[in-house]
């Protein structure tokens, strides 16, 4: 069973997309933050059960993105930058002001991002549609990632770690570990459960 | 297209506030845009053609100058400018970024307690101490990604770009990429 529609305890007059297939056992706060998903893959959204996402998140995902929420995992209030592929797994916790972003979205040139900029003054509305290659970030199960912390293209993120408040993630993150600090490395190490 | 609340009320020539300008083709998008708008010089914030300046924040004091160039793309940043801030063209900044030319309080704890009493509800009137201000220059070409904070004083050199979540303290090289709290240079941008 999947949510669709309308919510009914929904401040936002929206709806869920089509594409998103939402767990009737997860809990969404509000339609917000679809307010700039314009992905037209299938499944584009997955949500699991037991999962809820809060009303400051906002997915951001461009016509090929996907993202993908496992099961009990919260997040409270991620800016999710997807043009391909962004994938948290289950029993995961997302705090406030988090970054994940899978792609850059505007070249390294000069030149071409002088021209994506110029084309951008005349769509509307005003999406940045992805001109950088992107690469997936991949969030294992059981991960904790404090608020304010960014997770930037490419880097995956191991079971059962945990990310700091603040840090800035631009290499990945083995599994059972604690990383913090901008940019982040690794502080201790997680027993892991048996 | 979904239903995007955000983009429902871009500002105009006519609402915009009487001291602003904007370009032929720039759209200024979010109802908060000009919340802590509290300029009062002729001129005092500047935007050239081509702009998208979405959900930001032109947070300008009295004696504050704001000149952004053309075709920027802001998204989400929060612009505090009380002397002035000097943005080129073809800028962009990422969601969540903070650009200040003060620190907002006098560093000296003497002096910080009388602005304290001087902000409180009890201090009407009461004149504020000085407080130091350095201008921001960013010029063409400089990539900011979201989350990023650039503190008075800093000029950044063209084409610069900064990776999420940094602190930048210092001025920045052109062409140079950067990174961290406090920033560090990571390399050369190279395409």
């Amino acid at each position: 069973m999947t949510l669709a529609g309308k919510l009914p305890w929904d401040w936002h007059d929206g709806v869920i997309p089509a594409n998103a297939e939402i767990s009737s056992e997860a809990y969404l706060e509000t339609t917000y933050i679809f307010g700039r998903f314009r992905s037209n893959r299938d499944a584009a959204c997955r949500v699991g059960k037991g999962a809820s996402i809060y009303g400051g998140t906002m997915l951001d995902v461009s016509a090929h993105g996907q993202v993908q929420v496992g099961a009990y995992t919260t997040i409270v209030a991620a800016r999710i930058i997807c043009d391909q592929l962004v994938q948290v797994g289950d029993y995961c916790l997302i705090s406030w002001n988090v970054l994940l972003m899978d792609s850059y979205r505007q070249p390294f040139d000069l030149e071409k991002r002088r021209r994506q900029l110029e084309l951008l003054a005349r769509t509307n509305p005003r999406y940045v549609e992805g001109d950088a290659e992107p690469r997936p970030v991949v969030v294992g199960n059981n991960v904790w990632i404090g608020f304010d912390a960014c997770v930037l293209p490419g880097v995956s993120i191991g079971d059962g770690s945990i990310v700091g408040a603040r840090s800035v993630v631009a290499e990945d993150v083995p599994p059972y570990t604690i990383v913090a600090g901008n940019p982040a490395r690794v502080i201790r190490n997680l027993e892991k459960p048996e | 297209m979904s239903d995007d609340a955000r983009q429902r009320s871009p500002w105009d020539q006519g609402s915009l506030p009487e001291n602003v300008r904007a370009g032929v083709g720039t759209a200024i998008i979010g109802d908060l845009a000009f919340k802590r708008f509290y300029a009062k010089l002729p001129e005092a914030l500047v935007i050239g053609e081509g702009c998208t300046m979405e959900l930001v924040h032109f947070d300008v004091g009295p004696k504050g100058r704001m000149v952004v160039g053309n075709y920027c793309y802001f998204t989400n940043a929060v612009l505090l400018c009380e002397d002035r801030v000097e943005i080129g063209n073809y800028v962009v900044i990422g969601w969540n970024t903070t650009i200040a030319d003060s620190d907002f309080h006098p560093i000296e704890p003497a002096k910080r307690m009388a602005d304290a009493i001087a902000c409180s509800p009890l201090g009407k009137g009461q004149p504020r101490p000085p407080i130091a201000t350095q201008p921001v220059i960013i010029e063409d070409n400089v990539w900011i990604g979201p989350q990023v904070t650039i503190l008075k004083g800093v000029r950044i050199g063209h084409g610069a770009w900064i990776e999420p979540g940094s602190v930048i303290t210092r001025d920045v090289p052109p062409m140079s990429r950067m990174m961290g709290n406090p920033a560090r240079l990571m390399g050369p941008v190279s395409a």
